[in-house]
């Protein structure tokens, strides 16, 4: 015992040096920030499917029923997800008396207008099969079978959607099934790349230069190599994000937030700290929308249906007269995550100006809204004069105007077909619609700078969002949230 | 939100002009781009008068803007109250020297190089007239533009070719009587920066047509109000109402914008396109000088080849990009947003009684805030006046946590010092006017873009940018900072005037001299054209000989110059702007503590000197403690010297003498212990073994041994460490801050311990056994030195024995004694003084400073890292065995011989 006591003294001696030195070298308020990576959620381990999945597969049905075998919840998750019904859940609005459903399957939009009635295009993005068996509106959403597993797991290389939701004729579905995996980039922008009928049309932020994009056109995809499931996080198949148009309120919990990975205060400055109280994230980061493939900012159907030969960027014979721009700055607006306004199938339209689709909700005075970018779609498309609301062309399939070029014939067929009263007359209105942008962050360096919105040369419109001037003269908005 | 409001005025103004930003956005997706307007609306509609009072629509005469303006603002307050105006005029003194006033007006810039004549000079170079037509078209009007050098109106002056305030020199070198009555003059121009879009170039070329007086209503030709017809100037009557006053369109008063003060100050671009420079010639003095660009863009947006610009996602200018404007700190003296007064009672925080906006409107001072750059003696009174980067900004609050020793970095480097680490733009490096190229320019360098001669272009040439050089300025409040300068070189004929006054060489006579007709003079091509190719480049032009020199002396004085000689003057440009956030700035401790500090770095002043002339420091709130020196490849470099500046900088700073001197105490020390130790080793390989009698004894207890290692860790630490704070450079793998706080932190424990240690000693009287006992000291020294020198090798006992009373020899005695009664204190003051240099600064410069201080705690350190070896070899002689010594200080049990 007396031989090691040295022993001790020289623990003694370490401690007595290292403990004053840790803590004149650890400051107490260097408390680490927690690390975005943390919150990525983990891929599973590839299971190789090609040894699993015999076949051979007559229809596409069968291969449901061959993932159900195993997977055996898959469908009745993925049946009760938006993805499958294409609607949300009955809700209140204050100009309805009754409770309303929004979604593309009985809404519209201002782009194609309506699925209803067109499924035998429209349905290729939607990820059951068999539309044709059904009368519209009438599809059978509680068929397990129907729900087209492949479309999101399988390898874009073996599978693609024809009409009415049915794999395209030459579909080898076996070689399909056995390719399945987590969906990848290819599986989400197969649809979402091309929403509104090609590529880019419709969100400003969503593209197929998305697929394998730059650092500089995308942050986390170009540079850190991320799948869409990496913020759309998914469990049941629930996937989570809502599309703003698509909904009237969104619930905090089910959209993606820059937050849930990057924990503020994000920024070293204490001045661009402070901007977050009203400022979202995605207004410095995304400098312009479309920054690579040009997204349609204007679509005029009134002018379909001539000859003057057709250009993908100007001008269609079946759709009319376009505007597509590339890198365009977005329209700032006061966001609070909802809808003020969506517009239902057989609202009154706007009689002084354009007809909103949908308005989203804050103010300057609303603690819960920031500022935040937006891409505005603006249509001139069909209204019934006499009804005074939108109306809802039949365009694909045999009788529609995509086929005879009649919009009278066109508008009765849909009368025909989902019952909305058509008065013999129609007219051309203007309607508006808002997408907020998220996508395209670009790197930290290419983020907007002061000078960018304040001061003489800002991209900023102040008294619109209600300002008294710029805020840099004139102050935040007051009582900050 | 707290925020400090500015005033009603300025409120209202924003507010007209964001809402004339807001017209034209019915559609939001729009929005991208606010349509601006010109100008406030708030301003009243006002008529323009002639210099009679007359409206300038009946009369059809230039405008007066003293009358205009003067209808409700005090315009003559206004033109006496602003250094821009008076430009040295007031001060105007004329004598023997090339300067005769601190302003643009009298003082020899040998950069432009035209030198205002002064009265009974033998040769006229710029008349009054003439400055006005080059240095005046950077001049807003009104002093020298309006006003003989005393005091009375120019027009009033007699037309008279021998005075050169009424004297223009021809072309062909006669000289020529200018009628001020004819030409008129030029008026302060308010609209040049109260307006949007002045039409400077329509203002320029009036003033170049020595039409002075029309050169103000030259200045509204872009906005309609008045129209060119043929030669003639005419007014528009569609811009006037019935009134005969100026129709709301057409109002366009507006606060001075960057873009106003861009138009003679240099590059300023606000606007979101690439941005170029396009003119690095003096007419963007500021950005030519120094390379300053104020714009909020990001440097990798420019559209100019500039060097690694790809990563440079900072802005030109973080108050540009902040939305700061030149106006925030060069603020009219009185205004009341701004104003700061000095001499308020100590009691008081805020004197509320101050200008309101109307009193401030009707007299606001047009001398401008200014800060206290090298152009020393420019408007002198105003030095200081501006709010520098402390006034706004809390240096400890922004540096908390990560900038060390903060009052002292603050004390002794200018906040632009570390934020401006880097000039993204070219800028002027020399002009020799020695020589003149094909076209009548000097020989001109720049630095900060590849090759860098002659005319530059920014977009096809490679911009690498340069790092200004750091120089000692004196604040007026007697504070010496170091802070960042271009260093610009130039050179120039002189001669002796009839009346014995030293003058430039006129451009005129230079001329002279090296051509003749339109090419260069055959005496000058012989001279010069080394090639033979009958044209010179910039290299041949260069007064690179004797015989070059010569040849062009003689023809000078061919001309009649007498005394004809080459002055050379280094002037330094203060580089202010550009500044970067901290992200930018310089933070690594090393950029400066460490052997390329680049508070020592070199700047080249000019890639070579002509005929080998050494130029002068031009005068200036400057120290120029360096060196100015002319390098192997013939270029001139100035060195700047820490030690003259009265700086030591840790890691860059040491005494070489005494770092030889310390490791030769060192070294000598280890090769006295090696020669030692082989004698010993040889010895007892030739003694049988001595083994006397030992016994243990209890020699060192627990706490001793404590407090004796935990010294051994702390000083070994604190060398080791030392070292590397001494010699960064050597030991590139650690990181300089880290190892000055683990010096710090161990220093700290290294005191406390001795402390402790003493207060034990004491109080347990222990401290007897280190106090040598006066009696037959000497001789028991000299018993025990004899030992070591003799009796160790034949293995003789040690002549004193060791025992928990008397542990120390008496030759440890007297080394412990020198260890801990000198060395230790020493080195824990001079220590201590180095770190509380910035608490204790009086206490530390008493004692020298860091300049002494400093070597001085190296010297010691090198004597204790000596003392540590020679310890430690004795102590392997104090025993029976090598390492008996050693053991007992572990476990406390020592063998002794009996």
């Amino acid at each position: 015992m007396k031989k090691k006591s040295w022993i001790f003294g020289l623990l003694l001696i370490a401690l007595v040096v290292i403990i004053p030195l840790a803590l004149f070298a650890f400051p107490r308020d260097r408390a680490s920030s927690p690390d975005p990576w943390d919150f990525l959620p983990e891929h599973p381990t590839h299971t190789d499917h090609s040894n699993i999945i015999e076949g051979p597969f007559e229809t596409p049905q069968q291969v449901t029923q061959a993932c159900l075998e195993c997977h055996e919840e898959a469908a009745s998750e993925v049946m009760h997800t938006t993805h499958w019904t294409w609607q949300s859940q009955p809700f209140d609005v204050p100009w309805r008396d009754e409770p309303v459903t929004i979604g593309k399957f009985n809404q519209i939009n201002n782009f194609c207008i309506s699925t209803a009635g067109n499924e035998s295009k429209c349905m290729t993005c939607h990820i059951g099969y068999a539309w044709d068996q059904y009368p519209p509106k009438g599809y059978d959403f509680s068929v397990a079978e129907n729900v087209d597993c492949l479309v999101c797991h399988a390898d874009k290389a073996t599978y693609a959607k024809g009409g009415y939701g049915n794999p395209a004729d030459s579909v080898d579905l076996l070689a399909a099934a056995r390719s399945v995996g987590v969906p990848t980039r290819d599986n989400c922008g197969g649809c979402h790349f091309n929403g509104g009928g090609g590529n880019g049309v419709k969100h400003g932020d969503l593209d197929e230069s998305l697929y394998r994009p730059d650092e500089q056109l995308d942050v986390h995809m170009g540079k850190f190599d991320f799948l869409c499931t990496d913020c759309h996080r998914t469990s049941d198949h629930q996937i989570k994000g809502r599309l703003l148009g698509d909904n009237y309120t969104i619930d905090p919990a089910e959209q993606v937030q820059c937050t849930d990975c990057h924990v503020a205060p994000p920024h070293e400055d204490e001045r661009l700290n402070a901007h977050l109280a009203s400022v979202a994230c995605q207004t410095c980061h995304i400098p312009a929308m479309a920054r690579k493939n040009p997204t349609k900012t204007f679509w005029d159907w009134s002018q379909a249906g001539e000859d003057r030969g057709d250009d993908h960027y100007t001008y269609l014979k079946i759709k009319g007269e376009f505007i597509y721009e590339r890198d365009v700055t977005p329209a700032y607006l006061w966001f609070n995550g909802n809808n003020e306004y969506r517009y239902l199938v057989g609202d009154p339209i706007n009689a002084d100006g354009p007809t909103y689709i949908n308005k989203p909700a804050g103010s300057i005075d609303d603690p819960n809204a920031k500022i935040f970018p937006f891409k505005i779609m603006e249509t001139i498309q069909p209204y019934d004069p006499v009804n005074g609301y939108l109306l809802t062309p039949i365009t694909a399939g045999e009788g529609g105007y995509w086929h005879d070029f009649d919009w009278d014939k066109a508008f009765r067929l849909a009368e025909e077909r989902l019952g909305l009263p058509y008065s013999g007359q129609y007219d051309w209105t203007e309607t508006r619609m808002y997408y907020p942008e998220s996508h395209m962050i670009a790197p930290a360096a290419e983020a907007l700078q002061c000078n960018d919105c304040h001061g003489p040369e800002g991209r900023m419109d102040w008294e619109a969002l209600g300002y008294p001037g710029d805020p840099v003269d004139w102050g935040a908005r007051t009582p900050t949230p | 939100m707290q925020r400090k409001r500015k005033p009603l005025l300025i409120a209202l103004i924003l507010m007209i002009a964001s809402a004339a930003l807001g017209v034209g956005l019915a559609r939001a997706r729009h929005a991208a781009q606010p349509q601006s307007q010109p100008g406030s609306r708030l301003h009243p509609a006002f008529a323009l008068l002639d210099i009679n009072g007359q409206n300038v629509l009946q009369s059809g005469a230039p405008l007066s803007t003293m009358q205009t303006c003067g209808q409700c603002h005090d315009t003559d307050f206004i033109a006496s109250h602003s250094f821009h105006t008076d430009l040295g005029l007031s001060d105007y003194q004329p004598g023997t020297g090339l300067d005769a006033s601190p302003g643009a007006f009298g003082k020899w810039d040998p950069l432009t190089y035209r030198y205002l004549s002064q009265p009974g000079d033998e040769r006229l170079d710029l008349g009054t007239p003439e400055w006005l037509m080059t240095v005046g078209l950077r001049h807003v009007g009104g002093g020298p533009a309006a006003t003989a050098r005393d005091g009375s109106a120019l027009e009033a002056l007699p037309p008279d070719a021998a005075n050169p305030e009424t004297a223009i020199l021809n072309p062909d070198g006669s000289t020529q009587a200018w009628d001020w009555q004819q030409s008129g003059t030029i008026e302060m121009n308010c609209f040049l920066c109260h307006t949007a879009n002045p039409d400077n170039e329509a203002r320029t070329a009036a003033i170049q047509n020595g039409d002075f007086a029309w050169a103000n209503t030259a200045t509204l030709l872009s906005t309609g109000v008045v129209q060119q017809h043929g030669e003639e100037l005419v007014w528009n009557p569609a811009a006037f109402d019935e009134n005969g006053q100026l129709q709301k369109d057409y109002i366009f008063v507006q606060d001075p914008t960057n873009e106003n003060c861009g138009l003679c100050h240099g590059v300023v671009d606000t606007h979101n396109d690439a941005l170029v420079i396009s003119d690095l010639s003096l007419h963007n003095p500021q950005t030519a000088t120094t390379g300053q660009v104020i714009s909020p863009q990001k440097i990798a947006e420019s559209g100019m080849n500039i060097q690694g610009k790809d990563d440079l996602a900072r802005s030109w200018d973080i108050h540009a990009e902040r939305q700061l404007a030149c106006t925030d700190c060069h603020f009219s003296l009185n205004n009341p947003a701004y104003a700061v007064r000095g001499n308020q009672p100590s009691h008081l925080l805020f004197d509320p009684r101050r200008l309101d906006t109307g009193e401030y409107l009707l007299r606001p001072d047009h001398n401008f805030a200014r800060g206290q750059s090298a152009q020393y003696n420019l408007a002198p009174e105003l030095k200081g006046t501006m709010r520098r980067c402390e006034s706004c900004h809390d240096a400890a609050t922004s540096h908390a946590g990560w900038l060390p020793y903060l009052e002292r970095h603050m004390d002794e480097v200018a906040c632009e010092s570390c934020h401006i680490p880097q000039m993204y733009a070219p800028a002027i490096e020399a002009y020799d006017w020695t020589a003149l190229t094909a076209d009548g320019q000097p020989l001109k360098v720049y630095r900060g873009i590849a090759g860098g001669r002659g005319d530059v272009d920014t977009v096809t040439t490679l911009v690498t940018g340069f790092q200004p050089v750091l120089l000692p300025r004196q604040n007026i409040d007697g504070d010496t900072l170091l802070a960042p300068y271009n260093l610009i070189t130039t050179w120039y004929w002189v001669y002796q005037d009839a009346n014995g006054n030293t003058r430039p060489v006129r451009l005129a006579d230079l001329d002279a001299a090296w051509f003749e007709g339109e090419s260069y003079a055959p005496e000058v091509l012989a001279a010069f054209d080394n090639n033979g190719d009958n044209a010179l480049d910039e290299n041949e032009l260069r007064l690179d000989s004797e015989a070059k020199q010569q040849v062009i002396a003689a023809r000078l004085e061919a001309l009649g110059l007498a005394n004809v000689h080459i002055e050379g003057r280094v002037q330094p440009y203060s580089i202010n702007h550009n500044v970067t956030e901290g992200q930018w700035a310089v933070r690594e401790c090393t950029a400066c503590h460490g052997a390329n500090s680049r508070l020592s770095a070199s700047i080249e002043t000019a890639p070579y000197a002509p005929a080998g002339v050494q130029p002068e420091f031009a005068p200036s709130n400057v120290e120029y403690q360096g060196n100015l020196h002319i390098n192997a490849d013939g270029a001139l470099v100035y060195t700047p010297n820490l030690q003259a500046e009265g700086l030591y900088v840790f890691g860059h700073s040491r005494l070489a003498w005494l770092d030889w001197l310390g490791a030769l105490i060192f070294l000598g020390t280890l090769l006295a212990i090696l020669a030692h130790s082989t004698l010993r080793y040889l010895a007892s390989r030739k003694q049988t073994a001595h083994h006397g009698e030992t016994q243990k004894v209890y020699m060192y207890s627990a706490y001793e041994r404590l407090w004796h290692w935990l010294q051994v860790v702390a000083i070994v630490f604190l060398l080791l460490t030392g070292l590397v704070i001494h010699r960064p450079d050597l030991f590139g793998a650690f990181s300089f801050r880290n190892m000055v706080l683990v010096h710090n932190v161990l220093a700290a424990i290294m005191v406390l311990n001795a402390a402790l240690a003493l207060f034990y000693h004491l109080a347990s009287g222990e401290i007897k056994g280190y106090i040598p006992r006066p009696r037959g000291f000497f001789d028991q020294a000299i018993v025990q030195a004899r030992y070591y020198l003799g009796g160790i090798f034949r293995g003789e006992p040690h002549p004193f024995e060791k025992t928990p009373q008397r542990k120390f020899n008496p030759l440890q005695q007297i080394t412990y004694f020198g260890l801990l009664n000198v060395l230790l204190p020493l080195q824990v003051i001079t220590g201590a003084l180095m770190w509380g240099a910035q608490r204790w600064t009086s206490v530390a410069e008493a004692l020298g400073g860091l300049p002494w201080l400093a070597p001085f705690h190296s010297l010691i350190a090198w004597l204790l890292g000596t003392f540590i070896v020679a310890h430690v070899y004795l102590t392997t002689t104090a025993g029976p065995t090598v390492f008996s010594a050693i053991q007992a200080m572990i476990d406390g049990w020592e063998e002794v011989e009996l």
